[in-house]
């Protein structure tokens, strides 16, 4: 099938999968220009965000990057599905990731399911098209794992609000127009029900976003500051003191469904490396694989249960702690046999690499902690005492 | 618990029933197993089929459904109706080269004999010597001795060939979801002792060491469960060696959940009294059966590297599965 040329929305996204699949799988044979370019090492991140902008605006012109989003946000209909399968697709032909993209599964269930439909209509195609991007301000230096304690205070001005604090590793913010901040509008006694979520443009007076430079030596962490930071009062989501909840839809997207979109890389991640294998690292290698079997299988069941809107809930755990111990063991066998990516980047594919090394050794820090998902289960699924 | 969807439960719950009650022959056929056999087609059959095993190994039940699954596609090449047929594993033992077994009360049945290269062979269980095994896990499993000239050809090798795949792969994911119920079993004891045991005056369940060894505990065991069930949906559909990958994942995970449970349970789980090591016996007995998840893991590394197949599920069939 061939997606629309004009941006005329279908009534109907394409029921079959598999022909959707088909039919981006024959667009990607003759790649276009942004798909070769976003496919090729690059370890400077400011060069990969470029990259990574300039494909999204392809996909989004030929069609494929609106399906699985609704006509009334831009997008040409369609369920998660189609954007599980788009980016499958992408990764098979050599994209090496969703960058910060990967907000786009993040955040932006939680802005259709709810946002204002005025604002998601003009957000979001912005979005999509790769131009206008968001961070979530969650974190703060003295509210890591413990979120209910933030401090960030939102405070009512006539009808509107400003925003005052400090919130830390929010991922992607320096390329970001869009922030979607948990603030606090009740006392802090109240905790997690004292808290409210505002989309805070991220251009206005008061902002100050620092990039925080990683141990991996990427910068796409940031620290972003807010004095007095007008927020007109339809920017709230979720309503007036419904924070917490908002803050719950996206991590139950960002623990559940997201498994499945990260983990599509780490297959041709593993493939591209075969190579360098012996008849001593199979064992390794075997059980790589069964790591990788475990997220596609409890991913896809994530898949499954959020297109059917049953959100999985604090299951959504499991598949973070297996996304997170899939990509461990994918990286720890290619870096055991790659003695290069210890010692140095000799060229940009190396140095690549031995980012994604690096950034896989704390994959089971962001996101919520390893801990705080063992803690999930142990408390909500097991009941223990 | 540990199924990242509840949508199976009430199969389970009923599998667990009938089977938990007393004999695993009686069970069968209160549950219909063999009526469902002749449709495996079905996704629905199968799903219920398969939950019986997990059910099975949860229960700590014994029964022939194992012989009588994998002996399945031996006996539509033949064109022979199911029931009364079980199939025997064979495995090479360190001691004594090729050693084959059978799984469950078989008397009464005809025992399936599969030879690669010279076809399938029948012998009614009567006429060979049943040697059972004794090990923890509630298990009936025997050794098989044949007699000679006891055998009669059931199917020539080219239509064994085409049978001996399928039948694999059925056994390989009933055996996965018997060592997961088998994990399962473990699990729940020592959830339960986490509860109750206390120590410096609460229950040791309160300790985040021992909730997050329960909790991995569990996380592997849902990996198997959503590993076992993406095979039962896609059935001839799943990619290159689908089957041996489930079945790696299962042993290698159920040990380890088995593992950690007995950590939680201490000493006492480590009793003749204590049912741990009937499901820990179990879940070892099982992962040897079909390929042991040590081998098969290996193996599964070697063919990756030397083959560079893609082990992916495609993604077109993997999302038009229905959602159930």
């Amino acid at each position: 099938m061939t997606p629309p040329a004009s941006s005329e929305p279908l009534v109907e996204p394409p029921a079959d999968l598999g022909a959707f699949a088909a039919g981006l799988d024959a667009w990607l044979a003759d790649p276009p220009a942004a798909v070769q370019a976003a496919a090729r090492p690059i370890a400077c991140y400011e060069q990969r965000v470029a990259a990574m902008s300039r494909l999204m605006e392809a996909l989004y012109a030929a069609g494929w990057g609106r399906y699985g989003w609704p006509a009334w946000a831009g997008g040409l209909g369609g369920t998660v599905l189609h954007r599980a399968a788009m980016w499958e697709a992408l990764a098979r032909h050599g994209v090496p990731g969703m960058a910060l993209f990967e907000h786009l599964e993040i955040l932006a269930p939680t802005l259709i399911a709810l946002a204002s439909r005025e604002f998601v209509a003009v957000a979001l195609p912005e979005f999509l098209r790769g131009r206008e991007l968001w961070a979530q301000g969650f974190s703060e230096p003295e509210a890591g794992s413990d979120l209910a304690s933030l401090r960030t205070r939102a405070v009512i001005s006539g009808d509107d609000y400003r925003i005052t604090g400090r919130k830390i590793w929010t991922s992607w913010a320096r390329y970001a127009r869009w922030c979607l901040v948990l603030a606090r509008t009740g006392t802090r006694e109240a905790r997690h029900k004292g808290l409210t979520a505002f989309v805070v443009d991220l251009r206005s007076p008061g902002v100050e976003v620092r990039a925080i430079e990683q141990a991996n030596g990427t910068d796409e962490l940031a620290e972003v500051s807010f004095d007095e930071v007008f927020v007109p009062s339809d920017r709230i989501i979720g309503g007036l003191g419904g924070g917490w909840p908002v803050a719950m839809h996206i991590l139950s997207c960002e623990r559940g469904t997201f498994a499945w979109f990260r983990h599509c890389f780490l297959y041709p991640h593993l493939l591209c490396a075969l190579d360098r294998g012996s008849a001593g690292s199979d064992d390794a290698l075997g059980s790589t694989l069964l790591d990788l079997a475990s997220i596609s299988a409890t991913s896809h069941a994530a898949l499954r249960a959020h297109a059917a809107e049953r959100p999985l809930g604090p299951r959504a755990a499991f598949t973070k702690l297996l996304l997170c111990a899939g990509e461990q063991s994918v990286n720890d066998w290619i870096f055991a046999n790659d003695g290069d990516l210890a010692l140095g980047a000799p060229d940009e594919h190396a140095a690549v690499l031995r980012q994604d090394y690096l950034f896989s050794r704390i994959v089971t820090v962001y996101g919520g902690s390893q801990q705080m998902q063992l803690e999930t289960i142990a408390k909500q699924i097991l009941r223990l005492p | 618990m540990t199924s990242i969807e509840n949508h199976d439960d009430e199969i389970l719950d009923a599998a667990r029933r009938a089977l938990g009650g007393g004999s695993g022959t009686d069970a069968l056929c209160a549950l219909g197993f063999w009526e469902l056999l002749p449709d495996l087609g079905d996704a629905k059959v199968r799903a219920a089929v398969f939950a019986l095993f997990r059910a099975q190994g949860r229960e700590l039940a014994s029964s022939a459904a194992l012989g009588a699954l994998a002996a399945q596609p031996f006996l539509e090449a033949a064109g022979a109706a199911p029931g009364g047929f079980a199939l025997t594993f064979t495995r090479r033992s360190a001691r004594r080269g090729l050693v084959t077994v059978v799984a469950g009360d078989v008397s009464g049945m005809q025992l399936l004999v599969d030879r690669p290269g010279a076809g399938a062979w029948l012998v009614d269980a009567g006429r060979a010597a049943l040697a059972p095994i004794a090990i923890p896990g509630r298990l009936t499993l025997c050794e098989v001795e044949l007699a000679p000239g006891a055998e009669q050809r059931f199917l020539a090798e080219d239509d064994a060939c085409r049978a001996r795949a399928r039948s694999a792969f059925l056994g390989r994911i009933a055996l996965a979801d018997e060592i997961l119920g088998a994990a399962e079993g473990a699990l729940a004891l020592a959830i339960e002792h986490a509860g109750a045991r206390e120590q410096f005056g609460e229950p040791i369940g309160r300790f985040q060491a021992v909730r997050h060894l329960l909790a991995w505990a569990a996380t592997d065991c849902t990996a198997i469960a959503s590993a076992a069930s993406e095979a039962v949906a896609l059935d001839a559909a799943a990619p290159p060696r689908y089957d041996e990958i489930v079945k790696a994942l299962a042993g290698r995970n159920g040990r380890r959940c088995c593992e950690r449970a007995l950590q939680v349970l201490g000493a006492i789980g480590f009793t003749a009294d204590h049912d741990h090591h009937h499901f820990h016996g179990r879940v070892l007995a099982l992962d040897a059966l079909l390929g042991s998840s040590a081998t098969q893991t290996r193996e599964l590394g070697a063919w990756l590297r030397t083959t560079r197949t893609d082990p992916r599920l495609p993604s077109s069939m993997l999302l038009n599965r229905a959602i159930v």
